[in-house]
């Protein structure tokens, strides 16, 4: 954590101060030096020019290159010219090795490093990934492979579960209801009760239908053939009676009935119950004695189909699910296995035929004959009905013993690695579910507003899909790629934001405005900081919590970012939307709270989407600490201010508001801030006095200060700390980002894709977009969906309200700030109180 | 320039000792002090040249080190400054051990870099570097083959070209449809005269000749003479195809497929010409024994699985375990046979008359087969067969297992080496394509960056300029072929 700020306060000093330096400055500080200083995340390392040389179309390799301030600014974070000292916003740890690559020529990978997250980085300093060497190449692939596999997996099981997801049609809910007591036995009480009745006939019926066979329960009908016993029939059509009922039901809420009667756990319940009402059918169809032979063999033929109900247990028991599934995917260990068994049997079966045909009555009459002989003594069961006799044949006998152990014993090694990584795996989803589920009940009940994980998961799973449909007609714009690369289908991580960023098109457009969306107003930035860390006297408390909701909030970031069209980042964006319910019960105050605590997670998530594109992958860099808090200041701001407006009772009124958002989109015409939509749903109605608080709305510090905010404040006490007076917040929220956290995690990998699969400049208007996403997401109870097409029907509401000297204000320090990016984000919505 | 290190020699022979003399080395950005004393203890690796030369003229420096910083007196390397603090142990300690997580291949390039020879490496770390050795090797191995089959020697005559493509289609399945639809056709004859020599000893489907001899059904003879007419076909195109007439007879797929054929020849003759040399009954029993033989072709399916040839792997590297296998089945054989030989012998109906008749008892029980044709009837002797059922499972399954690793080794790493292999090839392919590309485009390169800096050069230096392959290539590297070798890929990759 000290090693960037330190670097971030030594080159603040220079970038807050001056003008950009002129070509001549960059280029006779390039010349004067035979070697440079990278710093990459705070490690510092120093290499000779010529060493980046080699690899002139890396992101390394074009620093030379750069003559002029913007396309510096492009390729690294941040420089110094002074210290011949280049700054990049990266892991450290993965750049040793890049460096290496450099160095030797040679790409090794550290064997600590995340597959994915090496391939990133990779990515980012434009190096492609086949000139990894051998050595670590296999370990690479396999991993990455591993990933893409469980990530794929994951995605498949949300898909499942949003399959689940009922129509809106009248009976939904019972429908749901039912559903959800049929399948899913950890819902409620009735359900696991339901489940284990279910259980206790299937084992009903198996004891039954055993029973069924005993000589002494058997009756004789007036043909003389045994038949069943009476009570036993009794029992026997009441536990098919049951099964039928289930599956009928089932089948009834089922929302997909395709899906259902395809489903091979409900393939076995019909298989287990279809042959009894066949029996049925045939025997009272063909009552006549000519035929009664042949359907007697049917019958019986039928009668063995029972014994498929013992299968059902499956539907209750993830082992022998697991089951199922290691031997479907291990089949060709299994075939293997039996091609092994084939081959010993054959070999030996021959020998000893041909050892034993001449004895008196051997029972090794032909090598079919002695099959069975090899595969029971290859197996080892050895029943002794057939044995060999001559010498010879007993050798043979007893190779086949060894030889059957050995060649039994090797692939079965490989199905049991594969039945306990998938019995792990399941164990871990299970695990996963329940949580997902504890959280839902959590926010039935009221105890968290909302943060839609399930929606926010099935659109990360879906955009993995598109990732994943897009990797194929993915242009090889990586700049060492080969034109034909191997790999490049496997590779699901897709072309980065840094790749794009890299890019100089992608920037231009921004570019045309104020010099890049990156550089904000740093200096206000450190203002404001400064200010707030007056105000907050606990950052460390919240940096956990910081990190916690980061993940979470990629998501949203992601649905946003995905809203503006690449095309129009001036245009598009250009109207700040807030979208607010009025307010005017306590009650709405402390779902407002409640929001809030939501809130201040966006300007941080807005920052770290644009700042540290990687930083999210990297939530243990030192870095990423300090500037979770940092930003966790300012986003306590604007939520601020959002109240304030909201106070008085007859206020909401629409000046103060149209003022505020055309402060945000004098903000957001730098980066393309948009899609925030006022939903004036009382305010409208009330009288317009927005005049004298649109002051107080805007200055954030004040609205702090005044009393009614304060009052609001510990309205809102639930939500995680951010300032001293807000102190007695509860773990409520708390608790739910605790636990939920660990899902983020698993989700984590997908939205990285997505993350980067948007500009920075798209995220960033994501990230500012997406608190007045939230609030109308949450308090309006509408979907994130509905609210986009809003918003981007309501894109020419508030036409770029400008005002020029704030809009100058934005630009005129926009490349001095050497501060990490990730304040620049939040400094735009932070501006907005000033 | 000159000056400072002349003027620091005077100083070194004044104070008569080099011990004085401290360098500083700047390790792609991170500096250390270091002492020539001790720099000196190693005097052949390049750090101990260094502090013998450290006095010298800057221009000899320069072959030492990247840079040299006069005002400082500070010598800049580019290397890694990490794997640089594990090489420096080997001046304060004697001895190095390698940075956790690095790939030991890289740091074995720094190691050579410092002029470290590799003994220095510490023992508990070597392992780890054979281990990718191994690797890497079995990689190299696999790339060469695959380099010689895309070898297409244009120089070849047509009779040599005519032989490569009969090689290729009938050993390479993968090359071509022809070439699969061969391997398919093959593999079919090859169960169904597996099947065919199965069914043919069932007496009912056998028939009585002249003699009243059962014989074999006629279609099924028929079916078998055409079986062995394709493997004859096979056998025969392989060889003239092959290019190594010698190597391809001793090879064990080869003496397999020959063993499948040859009984059948064998027989024929033995029957046409055998009559009017020996007895008639001498001849059935040559051609009984002869019939046996046919079992070979079973073998003949190893060539369509790689399974097979995974196990025969595994089994051939794991021929110390084996006969540790049998050597344990044989002790306990011979000890519980002859302990349930005189346990038995109370009995009066005993069932184990001798030792070597107790053998085959000790076999089944050991191997927990246990056919109940003979067993133990008295206390002494039941108790001994529980006791020799117990040692038998821990005979068979101690052994076992590392055959069992071995095979599991074996078997993933088939899939790993394959991959492995196609992506060194397309390593090597690129860096080829680039070293062509290069060349003009370094020239202008360097130029423009003489100027800009001074430097000396561009591209990768001496050490790491053989580096147009990768370590992988290098046990390659040895070959004469060098460039041809590395054209054919450039060749296929073009194309």
């Amino acid at each position: 954590m000290d090693k960037p700020s330190a670097g971030m306060s030594k080159v603040g000093s220079r970038s807050t101060a001056s003008l950009p330096p002129e070509p001549a400055d960059i280029i006779r500080s390039m010349s004067c030096y035979r070697r440079v200083k990278l710093n990459v995340g705070g490690l510092p390392h120093e290499v000779l020019w010529r060493t980046l040389d080699r690899l002139p179309r890396t992101r390394l390799g074009k620093l030379r290159d750069c003559k002029t301030h913007e396309a510096l600014m492009d390729i690294c974070d941040d420089y110094n010219l002074d210290d011949n000292e280049y700054f990049f916003d990266r892991h450290p740890g993965a750049f040793t090795s890049i460096l290496n690559f450099y160095r030797t020529g040679k790409l090794h990978m550290m064997e600590e490093m995340c597959a994915l997250s090496f391939s990133q980085e990779l990515d980012y300093w434009g190096v492609d990934e086949i000139y990894l060497e051998s050595c670590c190449q296999a370990r690479y692939h396999q991993k990455k492979e591993q990933m893409n596999e469980e990530l794929k997996r994951e995605a498949d099981t949300l898909k499942d579960r949003e399959g689940e997801e009922f129509d809106n049609t009248c009976c939904s809910e019972k429908k749901k209801k039912l559903w959800d007591l049929l399948e899913k036995p950890g819902s409620s009480v009735a359900a696991k009760i339901l489940a284990i009745i279910s259980i206790l006939f299937i084992v009903l019926s198996t004891i039954a239908l055993s029973l069924n066979t005993l000589p002494e329960l058997q009756d004789t009908d007036e043909f003389g053939q045994t038949t069943d016993n009476p009570q036993l029939a009794h029992v026997e059509a009441v536990c098919i009676a049951w099964f039928t009922m289930e599956y009928i039901l089932r089948f009834l809420s089922s929302p997909n009935k395709w899906k259902f009667f395809k489903g091979p756990l409900n393939v076995i319940d019909l298989l287990a119950i279809l042959p009894y009402y066949v029996t049925i059918f045939l025997t009272e169809s063909n009552k006549s004695v000519l035929q009664f032979q042949n359907v007697r063999r049917v019958v019986q033929i039928f009668r063995i189909m029972r014994i498929l109900r013992i299968l059902k247990l499956a539907r209750h028991s993830t082992g022998l699910q697991s089951l199922g599934f290691t031997l479907r995917r291990s089949y060709n260990e299994l075939g293997l296995l039996i091609l092994f068994l084939a081959m010993g049997i054959m070999i030996f079966s021959s020998l000893v035929f041909f050892a034993e045909k001449d004895e008196d009555d051997t029972k090794f009459k032909s090598i079919p004959a002695s099959f069975w002989w090899a595969t029971i003594t290859m197996t080892t069961v050895g029943y002794g009905d057939i044995y060999p006799k001559t010498l010879l044949g007993k050798i043979v006998g007893g190779l086949c013993c060894i030889a059957g152990v050995l060649v039994i014993a090797l692939p079965i090694p490989i199905i049991v690695n594969n039945f306990s990584e998938f019995y792990k795996e399941q164990k871990r989803q299970e695990k996963a579910i329940k949580r997902r589920e504890a959280l839902e009940r959590a926010k039935r009940n009221g105890s968290i507003v909302s943060m839609n994980v399930r929606e926010a998961f099935s659109r990360g799973a879906e955009l993995l899909d598109v990732v994943v449909m897009d990797k194929g007609e993915r242009t090889q714009d990586n700049h060492l790629s080969p034109s034909r690369w191997k790999w490049s289908s496997k590779r699901a991580t897709s072309e980065t934001s840094s790749n794009r960023s890299f890019n100089p098109d992608q920037g231009s457009p921004n570019k045309a405005t104020a010099s890049s969306p990156q550089r904000l107003n740093a200096q206000k930035l450190e203002e404001m900081y400064n200010q707030m860390a007056k105000t907050q006297s606990q950052p460390n408390l919240n940096t956990k919590d910081r990190c916690t909701s980061r993940a979470g909030h990629r998501k949203d970031e992601i649905e946003l970012g995905a809203l503006p069209g690449p095309g129009d980042p001036l245009n598009g964006g250009r109207e700040g939307v807030v979208d607010m319910k009025s307010l005017s019960s306590i009650d709405s105050y402390i779902s407002c709270a409640t929001d809030f605590q939501e809130n201040p997670r966006f300007p941080y998530s807005s920052a770290g989407g644009l700042s540290f594109p990687e930083s999210s992958r990297f939530s243990h860099s030192p870095g990423s600490g300090l500037s979770g808090r940092v930003r966790a200041n300012p986003s306590l701001q604007p939520t601020m201010e959002h109240e304030t407006m909201l106070t008085p009772p007859c206020s909401g009124a629409k000046p103060p508001n149209t003022e505020d958002l055309r402060q945000q989109s004098l903000l957001g015409n730098a980066h393309k801030m948009h899609s925030v939509r006022v939903n004036h749903r009382n305010c409208g109605e009330t009288s317009p006095l927005g005049g004298p608080r649109s002051d107080s709305s805007i200055l954030s510090d004040h609205s702090i200060l005044s009393p009614e905010v304060s009052v609001y404040t510990t309205a809102s006490s639930r939500t995680p700390p951010k300032t001293p007076e807000k102190k007695g917040s509860t773990g409520a929220v708390f608790t739910f980002h605790d636990a939920s956290i660990s899902k983020y995690i698993d989700a984590d990998t997908d939205d990285e894709e997505h993350l980067r699969e948007s500009g920075p400049s798209d995220r960033l208007l994501g990230g500012l977009s997406s608190k007045s996403r939230l609030t109308s997401a949450y308090q309006g109870g509408t979907n994130h969906l509905e609210a986009a097409q809003r918003l981007l029907g309501q894109n020419c509401l508030f036409p770029l309200g400008s005002s020029p000297g704030n809009a100058y204000e934005n630009h005129v320090a926009s490349e001095n700030s050497r501060r990490p990016k990730g304040d620049r984000g939040y400094s735009s919505s932070f501006d907005k109180g000033l | 320039m000159r000056e400072l290190p002349r003027v620091r020699y005077a100083d070194c022979n004044s104070s008569e000792a080099s011990e004085e003399t401290v360098i500083a080395v700047n390790i792609g950005g991170v500096k250390h002090v270091l002492y020539g004393d001790m720099l000196n203890r190693y005097s052949e690796t390049r750090l101990g040249q260094l502090a013998d030369r450290a006095t010298d003229c800057a221009q000899d420096l320069s072959a030492l080190c990247d840079d040299y910083d006069s005002s400082k007196r500070e010598f800049y390397f580019d290397r890694d400054p990490e794997a640089f603090r594990c090489i420096m142990e080997l001046y304060y300690c004697g001895e190095i051990h390698m940075k956790r997580g690095i790939c030991p291949m890289c740091f074995m390039r720094e190691m050579d870099f410092w002029g470290i020879d590799a003994e220095y490496l510490d023992e508990c770390c070597t392992s780890s570097l054979h281990e990718v050795e191994t690797e890497l090797a079995e990689i190299a191995e696999k790339v060469k083959t695959i380099l010689d089959d895309l070898e297409g020697d244009a120089t070849a005559n047509r009779v040599q070209r005519c032989q490569v493509f009969l090689w290729k289609l009938m050993e390479k399945p993968e090359s071509s449809l022809a070439a699969r639809v061969i391997a398919i056709v093959s593999f079919v004859f090859v169960l169904l005269s597996s099947v065919v020599m199965c069914v043919g000893t069932i007496p009912e489907l056998q028939v009585q000749n002249a003699d009243g001899h059962l014989v074999e059904h006629p279609t099924l003879e028929c079916i078998e003479t055409a079986c062995i007419i394709w493997f004859t076909v096979e056998y025969v195109l392989r060889f003239i195809s092959s290019s190594n007439k010698v190597h391809f007879m001793f090879s064990f797929m080869n003496i397999v497929d020959f063993l499948a054929i040859m009984p059948f020849y064998v027989v024929l003759i033995l029957t046409h010409l055998g009559t009017a040399m020996m007895e008639l009954a001498n001849v059935q029993q040559a051609v009984q024994a002869l019939r046996i033989m046919r079992i070979a072709r079973i073998f003949k399916l190893a060539r369509h699985s790689s399974g097979i040839q995974t196990l025969t792997y595994a089994l051939k590297s794991s021929l110390k375990e084996l006969g540790l296998l049998l050597m344990y089945m044989g002790v306990g054989i011979f000890l519980f046979s002859a302990l349930g030989y005189t346990m038995e012998q109370s009995h009066p109906e005993t069932m184990f008359t001798s030792i070597p008749q107790s053998f085959w008892w000790a076999i089944i029980t050991m191997t927990t087969v246990g056919y109940g044709d003979i067993y133990p009837k008295t206390t002494l002797g039941r108790c001994n067969a529980a006791v020799s059922f117990l040692c038998g499972v821990i005979a068979i399954a101690l052994p076992i297992h590392p055959i069992i690793n071995n095979f599991v080794i074996f078997y993933s790493k088939q899939r790993v080496l394959e991959t492995a292999a196609k992506h060194e090839i397309e390593l090597m392919a690129l860096r080829a394509k680039e070293e062509v590309q290069g060349s003009p485009d370094d020239g202008k390169m360097a130029a423009q960056r003489t100027r800009a800096s001074g430097g000396n050069s561009s591209g990768w230096d001496s050490a790491a300029v053989n580096a147009s392959h990768s370590d992988t290539y290098i046990p390659l590297l040895g070959d004469t072929a060098k460039g041809s070798k590395r054209q054919p890929v450039h060749k296929c990759k073009d194309s």
